[in-house]
């Protein structure tokens, strides 16, 4: 394990921005010094492709912010910030599909606090395109005037995610997609990851750090990745077609239950250990059942997750079907491109053969009004039984 | 951590300290007791802590200490479990990742948290001055009563505390009523001037839990170095409550200066009469009072509906007046008062009246409760 330098170390490939932030959190401390603090603003709006670390970046630079160190990553102010638990962080991570505006309203009269541990108040919005609109207009106020002490950290995948009145307040972050190299050498660096199996989850991945972590360390996260992308080359027929949307949704739901499941399992444990379960003597029984309105708080929360991970993952499936499209595009259109499912060299070359850049194009527009429709409350089978007789049918 | 601390001490102070537990932490480990032996001005202590994120607990109990160190365990069991110890030594080390506490012949383990999760409690602000505990105490209660309970007005569920040399000021409304009530204090520097809106509840309960010693240190710091908190001290025990933001009222230019009648009523009598006559008013329809010379009607009720009518004695100076309040804010205003007798002050039916105790040698009283009268139709 390596010992980290600075909570600036955890982002992939993303240099620039490690300047930019770096140096606002210079301005920061001269801020609170006495100075101008020119440099430094009151609203910050980090955007990326996903997988790029947006969130990552954003705690980042909260912990930077409220480490006297100016990001030391090893004090307990940086660890509080990493672990969710510092006084001066609302760390906020709509556990839904939307975000509401009473929550909203709730998160604005908390943040109007001033800090108290003498430096900033920060919050710290991930997936803030989740925020509805009445939500967004709540928002808009505080983010605007925020209290002296008060700094806004916005990430959305994109800046026209947002409320055009609100992202004119914001300062700008965007994050690329890391290279290949840059993915490889932190797997390899950070995770001990062997560098074949670290290449090969890096290349697949398409510069998505998490879901090149999670290639490269779960066997079964490649195995089901693998039988996405074997689909389009058995679409022979109707029947096929139907068979295989089935058993999309099977595979997602699968993941989707093993990532819920492992979540929920470790975060309930949490809780009842913290009102005392696992103790011993007379009066454990009656402490732990104080745990009860916790759970059930816990309990509401972590099922709305499950609808949001659901979703989240049809979405990376899906998103795995277009990379295979997009890279049978690149073979027909001869670009010479780095190739996310080059492992499935021969049914990408079929595919291409027996189709037109048109009908590719066609195919790719099947699966993301797929998307559309998963996101509008279609019943996830039946959408992707219309995307594979589509993608069939070209 | 290994050490030995009397039970009654270790009782009070943990059941004193998890009372700002939060029922539903948003993070487990907020759910966890802080506890810190060691050297502490040059005697062995042990400090006891906990925190929501908005108000923080620390109290701090002489022991002997074997071994110093920090752990974090879940809070409302070691509550539980030191309420029903036996009246003996207690010993609490640390083996592993467990806490054993033993008392006599009974003997308990519980399961540490992680204790570096836990966040940094809040710095005491330096020092502004200190109060006698019981007079502060009441004086909190007398204000408190006033504050909004609506979280959409937040500036309104405070209670604004203004330091102006040797005289606190305390004042909260809910828009239909607002109390004031002035006291005396010790600063420490004579010509402090500061204020602060604390959040009326946290203040009520932290003053009436410091009674045990005679003075509360108040200490605040001073407008503009953005700490945003207020701390209160006494007999060992220590708390923080984060501030309230926002612009309260001006409230001073509300409190009317001259009156057309000032009427006195004995006060239990009152508070009984409004709550016998208020029964049979339906929620939010006013209760009407009549101040003639010498007596004062109490009516509720109107048209269809089940009505009541009280009559008490009572002395009025100035015009008669007819007004109408709501019967709970009546109340609260008339429990508030210390006197015995009940003194209302009135300009019209439309205008806010004022409630006071009878001032024991005619000066001004130093609680004015304001009340704004309903409106009657016709």
């Amino acid at each position: 394990m390596l010992v980290v330098m600075s909570v600036f170390d955890d982002l992939v490939g993303q240099d620039t921005v490690i300047e930019q932030l770096r140096s606002a959190a210079r301005a920061a401390d001269g801020l609170l010094a006495g100075s101008g603090g020119a440099g430094m603003t009151h609203a910050w709006l980090f955007t990326g492709p996903p997988g790029s670390g947006r969130s990552e970046a954003a705690r980042a630079f909260a912990a930077a912010l409220q480490c006297p160190d100016g990001g030391c990553g090893h004090c307990s102010s940086c660890h509080q910030v990493f672990s969710g638990t510092h006084p001066d962080l609302l760390y906020v991570r709509p556990s839904g599909l939307s975000f509401g505006v009473d929550k909203t309203r709730d998160l604005v009269l908390r943040s109007a606090s001033r800090p108290t541990g003498g430096r900033f108040r920060v919050v710290l919005f991930e997936d803030a395109d989740r925020a509805t609109e009445a939500a967004s207009n709540a928002l808009l106020k505080a983010v605007e005037e925020p209290s002296p002490r008060t700094i806004w950290l916005l990430c959305t995948p994109t800046a026209e995610d947002l409320l055009v009145t609100i992202r004119s307040r914001c300062r700008l972050v965007t994050l690329r997609t890391p290279t290949t190299r840059a993915v490889v050498d932190a797997l390899v660096g950070r995770d001990g990851v062997a560098p074949d199996l670290a290449a090969e989850a890096a290349r697949a991945s398409a510069g998505h750090f998490e879901r090149a972590r999670a290639l490269a360390g779960d066997p079964a996260a490649r195995r089901r990745r693998e039988e996405v992308l074997a689909i389009p080359a058995r679409l022979d027929g109707l029947g096929a077609c139907v068979t295989a949307a089935a058993r999309l949704y099977e595979l997602a739901e699968a993941e989707a239950k093993e990532t819920t499941g492992a979540l929920d399992e470790q975060e309930k444990a949490d809780m009842r250990a913290a009102f005392g379960e696992g103790s011993t003597g007379k009066g454990v029984a009656k402490a732990v059942r104080g745990a009860a309105g916790a759970l059930k708080d816990l309990d509401d929360q972590q099922k709305r997750r499950a609808t949001r991970i659901k979703r989240d993952t049809y979405d990376l499936a899906l998103m795995d079907l277009v990379a295979f499209y997009r890279d049978v595009l690149a073979i027909q259109l001869g670009a010479r491109v780095e190739l996310p499912t080059a492992d499935r060299d021969a049914d990408l070359r079929g595919v291409a053969r027996s189709s037109t850049p048109e009908a590719t194009l066609r195919r790719i527009d099947a699966i993301m009004e797929c998307r559309r429709r998963i996101g509008a409350n279609v019943h996830p089978q039946i959408a992707m039984e219309a995307m594979t007789a589509a993608l069939y049918t070209g | 951590m290994k050490f030995r601390v009397e039970r009654d001490v270790l009782a009070d102070a943990v059941a004193w300290t998890a009372r700002t537990l939060p029922v539903r932490p948003s993070v487990p480990v907020l759910a966890g007791m802080l506890l810190d032996a060691g050297e502490d001005d040059g005697r062995q202590r042990l400090r006891l802590s906990s925190f929501d994120y908005e108000v923080s607990a620390q109290v701090s109990v002489d022991i002997d200490v074997d071994e110093p160190g920090r752990t974090l365990v879940s809070g409302r069991l070691l509550a539980e479990i030191v309420r029903n110890l036996p009246p003996q030594a207690v010993e609490i080390s640390t083996d592993g990742a467990k806490v054993v506490v033993s008392c006599g012949s009974a003997k308990f383990t519980l399961l540490t948290l992680p204790v570096e999760d836990y966040p940094t409690l809040p710095a005491m602000p330096e020092l502004t001055g200190s109060v006698l505990s019981d007079a502060f105490a009441a004086a909190v209660s007398q204000v408190a009563v006033a504050a909004g309970r609506d979280d959409t007005l937040p500036m309104l569920t405070g209670v604004r505390v203004e330091i102006e040399g040797e005289t606190v000021t305390l004042a909260s409304t809910d828009r239909y009523r607002l109390a004031v009530r002035e006291l005396t204090w010790t600063p420490q520097d004579p010509g402090v001037s500061a204020v602060a809106l604390v959040p009326a509840k946290t203040l009520a309960d932290t003053a009436k839990s410091l009674t045990s010693g005679a003075q509360v240190s108040i200490a605040l710091s001073t407008a503009g170095s953005g700490e945003g908190m207020i701390g209160f001290e006494g007999g060992g025990r220590r708390t923080t409550t984060r501030l309230l933001d926002g612009d309260f009222p001006k409230y001073r230019a509300l409190l009317p200066d001259s009156f057309n009648s000032v009427a006195e009523v004995q006060k239990s009598e009152f508070v009984e009469a409004v709550k016998r006559v208020s029964l049979v008013a339906e929620r939010n329809t006013p209760l009407r009072l009549a101040f003639s010379d010498g007596r004062l009607v109490l009516e509720a009720g109107a048209g269809d509906e089940a009505q009541a009518v009280e009559v008490l004695d009572a002395s009025l100076e100035g015009d008669d007046i007819q007004i109408a309040f709501n019967s709970t804010f009546l109340v609260d205003g008339l429990n508030a008062i210390e006197s015995d007798i009940a003194r209302l002050q009135f300009t019209t039916s439309t205008k806010p009246a004022i409630i006071t105790g009878k001032p024991v040698d005619d000066g001004a009283s130093d609680y004015r409760y304001l009340i704004m009268p309903v409106r009657l139709s016709s």
